[in-house]
C-alpha cells in the first residue's frame, strides 16, 4: 500500500514541471512561435533561484530574481526571433545550450560543483491538508506538495479560460492560424507573439523554481533532464489544446514515477517505463495525423 | 559575379556572429577581472599553431564534421533531423558491440562490419521519423526529438543491463578488439578515421553540388510545394535525405567510438553531445560541405584550446561553450540577406561619384 501511494505522490511530484512548461508552450504554440528554448529557461529558473537564495537567504527576492531572468531570456528569444525574423528554432536551441553553460561558468567560478542550501528545509515548504491527507487515495494526491504544486493545477484552468473565453486569447490563436488576415484586423501581431513568449518564460521559470529550490534545495546542472522537450512533445500530441497536453505531460509523470519507484523490484530494467511515454506518444501523432491526412486525395505536399 | 556575390554574403553570415560572440566573451572575461586577448590567444595558438594541437583538432573534428553533414543535409531541404544525436548514440553503440562480441578477424573486415552496422542501425532511426513524415505528415522535428530521449534510454538500459562490461569499475561495455580500433599517429590522436571523412566529404560534395539530387534538395528546401508540382516525389525524397542522414550519423559515432571511447559508456557523446554540436556546425558551414568541414574544424579548436585556457589561465573553460552558444544565437538571425543587397548600394554611390 505504501509503495502504491508512493507511486501516486511521484506522479504528482514528477507531472508537476512538465505540466507548468507545457502549459507555458502552448500559448507560444498556438501563436505559431515554436518554442522549444522551455529547457533552457527552465534550468534558467532553477539555477537563478537557488544561486540567489544561496547568496542573500531570502527566498522572496530568489523568487523574483528567477523571474525576472528568465523574463529576460524570453526578451532575447523574441527580440531575435521575432523583431530579427531569425529561425526560432535554432534561437532556442541556442538557449538551450548556453544557460546550462552560463550556469556551469557561475559554479567554477565559485569553486562549487553544485549548490545545496543547508538553512532551507524543503519539509517546511510542503503544505498539508488538514483533513485530506488522512484519506487513502486521494491523500497523496491532493496533500503534501509544494506551493507551486498547487499553483499549476490552478494553472491548467486559469489557462484554459484565458485561451478559450478572453480576447487575449483569441487574439493569441488568430495570429498562429493566419498572421496575414490578423494584420488585415489591425491586431498588433508581434505584440501577441511576445505575450506568448512571456508567458512561457514565467511559466517555465516556476517549473524551474519548483524542481530546485521547492522540492530539493539544491542545483545540479543539468537537473532538468529533457523535461523541456517532453513538454514540447506533450504539446504537439495535444494540439496545443491546455487539457488535453496536460494529459499527455501527467503520461510521463506515470511513468517516470513507476520507473522510479519500481527500479527496487526490476533493476536496470526499470528505465524502460521511461521509453513507453515516448513511443505512445509517436503512435498518437501517426495516428492523429493519419486520420487527419487520410480522406486527402490531392497529391501534394506541404510542409507545416 | 553573382556567384562571387552570394558566396561573400554566406562568408559575412558566418563570420559575422562568430566575431560577435568573440567580442561578447571577451566582456565576459574582462568583467571577472582577465585579459581576453591573452585568454584568446592560448586557445587559438594550443589549438591550431602547434603541429600536435592541431592534429588533436583534426581528430575532433572528424566526428562533429559528419554530424555537421547529416544536420546539414537534411536542413537544407528544410526538414528538421533532431535526431542526428539518438542516431550517432545507436551508431556508437551497436559499432562498439560488434567491435567486442566479433571473433578476431582481418581489422579491415572488422572495422568494415563495425560502420555497417552503425549504418544500419543510424538509418533504421531515421526511417521511422522519415516515414511518418512522408506517409501521415508527421512533424519530424517532434518525432526525431522523442525517439533521441527513447534511445537514450533503451542504450542506457543495454550498457547497464545486458551488455554491461561486469570487471570494469563503472557502466560501460566491453571494450572493442584491436583490430577494429584505428591506430594513432604518432604521438597525436589523429587517426585513419579523418581521412575516411575526407573521403565522405568529396562523395557528399559530389552528391550535394554535381547530382540530381543535390538539385533536389535545394529545391524542396526553397518550395517544397513548387518541387512537388514540376513532378519531384518530394515524399521519397525526404525519406531517402533522412536515410543518408541517419548513415552519416551512425558513421559519426562508430567513427568516435573506434578512434576515441572504445567502449560505450553513459558520458559516450560528450555534453552537450556531438548531435548536438553538428547543428551549430551545420548552420555555421552554410549547408555547404566545405563549409561544414570549416566549421567543424574551427568547432573542434575551441574544444581542444579550452582545455588550454583550464590549463593557463583561471578562466573556466565554459567560457567556450557560453561563446558557442551566443555564435548560435547570433546566427539564427540573418544579418544580411540576398534581399539587403548592400554592396549594391555601395557599388552604385562609387559609380555616381565617377
Amino acid at each position: 500500500m505504501e509503495l502504491f501511494d508512493n507511486i501516486l505522490y511521484d506522479t504528482v511530484y514528477h507531472s508537476t514541471p512538465i505540466i507548468l512548461c507545457v502549459l507555458g508552450g502552448i500559448f507560444a504554440y498556438k501563436a505559431n512561435v515554436l518554442n522549444i528554448a522551455l529547457e533552457g529557461m527552465m534550468l534558467s529558473g532553477a539555477f537563478v533561484s537557488i544561486l540567489v537564495t544561496y547568496l542573500t537567504g531570502s527566498i522572496p527576492i530568489a523568487v523574483l530574481a528567477a523571474l525576472l531572468t528568465t523574463i529576460l531570456w524570453g526578451a532575447v528569444f523574441s527580440v531575435l526571433g521575432i523583431t530579427g525574423k531569425g529561425n526560432v528554432i535554432v534561437i532556442g536551441l541556442g538557449i538551450n545550450l548556453i544557460v546550462p553553460a552560463i550556469a556551469d561558468f557561475v559554479l567554477k567560478r565559485m569553486e562549487l560543483a553544485n549548490i545545496s542550501l543547508q538553512n532551507v528545509s524543503v519539509s517546511r515548504m510542503k503544505i498539508n491538508i488538514p483533513f485530506f491527507q488522512d484519506i487513502p487515495i486521494i491523500g497523496p494526491i491532493v496533500s503534501g506538495h509544494p506551493p507551486i504544486t498547487y499553483l499549476t493545477f490552478l494553472g491548467i484552468a486559469f489557462f484554459t479560460i484565458l485561451m478559450y473565453r478572453t480576447k487575449f486569447g483569441v487574439y493569441v490563436r488568430v495570429v498562429g492560424e493566419n498572421e496575414d488576415s490578423a494584420i488585415s484586423l489591425g491586431i498588433r501581431t508581434n505584440f501577441y507573439k511576445y505575450a506568448a513568449v512571456m508567458i512561457g518564460s514565467v511559466c517555465c521559470a516556476l517549473a524551474g523554481i519548483n524542481l530546485s529550490l521547492e522540492r530539493m534545495s539544491m542545483f545540479t546542472n543539468n537537473m532538468t533532464a529533457g523535461r523541456g522537450f517532453i513538454a514540447i512533445a506533450a504539446i504537439y500530441c495535444g494540439q496545443g489544446r491546455p487539457v488535453t497536453s496536460v494529459l499527455y505531460a501527467i503520461l510521463f509523470g506515470i511513468a517516470r514515477s513507476l520507473s522510479v519507484n519500481l527500479s527496487v523490484y526490476a533493476g536496470p530494467a526499470a528505465g524502460l517505463f521511461d521509453m513507453i511515454p515516448y513511443i505512445i506518444m509517436v503512435t498518437v501523432l501517426a495516428v492523429v495525423s493519419y486520420m487527419k491526412y487520410k480522406n486527402v486525395k490531392v497529391r501534394g505536399f506541404k510542409l507545416e | 559575379m553573382k556567384q562571387n556575390k552570394k558566396l561573400i554574403t554566406a562568408v559575412i553570415n558566418s563570420v559575422l556572429p562568430v566575431i560577435l560572440a568573440f567580442i561578447l566573451g571577451g566582456l565576459i572575461i574582462l568583467a571577472i577581472g582577465e585579459n581576453p586577448f591573452e585568454t584568446y590567444g592560448i586557445l587559438i595558438q594550443k589549438s591550431l599553431f602547434t603541429v600536435k594541437g592541431f592534429m588533436n583538432t583534426l581528430h575532433y573534428a572528424a566526428p562533429l564534421f559528419l554530424t555537421g553533414l547529416a544536420i546539414a543535409v537534411t536542413f537544407k531541404a528544410n526538414v528538421y533531423n533532431m535526431g542526428v544525436e539518438g542516431q550517432m548514440l545507436l551508431g556508437g553503440f551497436f559499432a562498439g558491440i560488434a567491435g567486442a562480441y566479433l571473433p578476431a578477424m582481418n581489422s579491415v573486415l572488422m572495422k568494415f562490419i563495425c560502420f555497417a552496422a552503425a549504418m544500419i542501425f543510424g538509418m533504421v532511426f531515421a526511417l521511422i521519423p522519415a516515414v511518418l513524415k512522408a506517409k501521415c505528415n508527421v512533424n519530424e522535428m517532434v518525432v526525431t526529438l522523442m525517439l533521441n530521449y527513447a534511445v537514450l534510454k533503451l542504450l542506457e538500459y543495454l550498457t547497464t543491463g545486458v551488455f554491461r562490461d561486469t570487471s570494469a569499475g563503472y557502466v560501460a561495455t566491453p571494450t572493442i578488439r584491436d583490430g577494429a580500433m584505428f591506430r594513432r599517429f604518432g604521438s597525436s590522436r589523429l587517426t585513419m578515421f579523418f581521412v575516411i571523412t575526407i573521403l565522405i566529404l568529396i562523395v557528399m560534395y559530389l552528391i550535394m553540388n554535381k547530382s540530381k539530387l543535390g538539385y533536389e534538395i535545394t529545391a524542396i528546401g526553397k518550395n517544397p510545394e513548387f518541387a512537388e508540382a514540376v513532378g519531384m516525389r518530394v515524399s521519397k525524397k525526404i525519406i531517402t535525405l533522412m536515410l543518408i542522414s541517419g548513415a552519416l550519423s551512425g558513421l559519426a559515432g562508430a567513427g568516435w567510438m573506434m578512434s576515441d571511447q572504445f567502449k560505450y559508456t553513459l558520458g559516450f557523446s560528450t555534453n552537450p553531445g556531438l548531435g548536438w554540436d553538428g547543428m551549430l556546425i551545420a548552420l555555421l558551414g552554410g549547408h555547404s560541405p566545405i563549409g561544414v568541414l570549416i566549421a567543424a574544424i574551427f568547432y573542434a579548436a575551441l574544444k581542444t584550446g579550452s582545455d588550454s585556457i583550464n590549463m593557463y589561465t583561471s578562466v573556466p573553460k565554459e567560457i567556450v561553450s557560453i561563446i558557442q552558444g551566443l555564435i548560435i544565437l547570433f546566427l539564427a538571425v540573418r544579418f544580411i540577406n540576398n534581399n539587403t543587397q548592400l554592396f549594391d548600394r555601395f557599388k552604385k554611390v562609387k559609380k555616381e561619384e565617377a
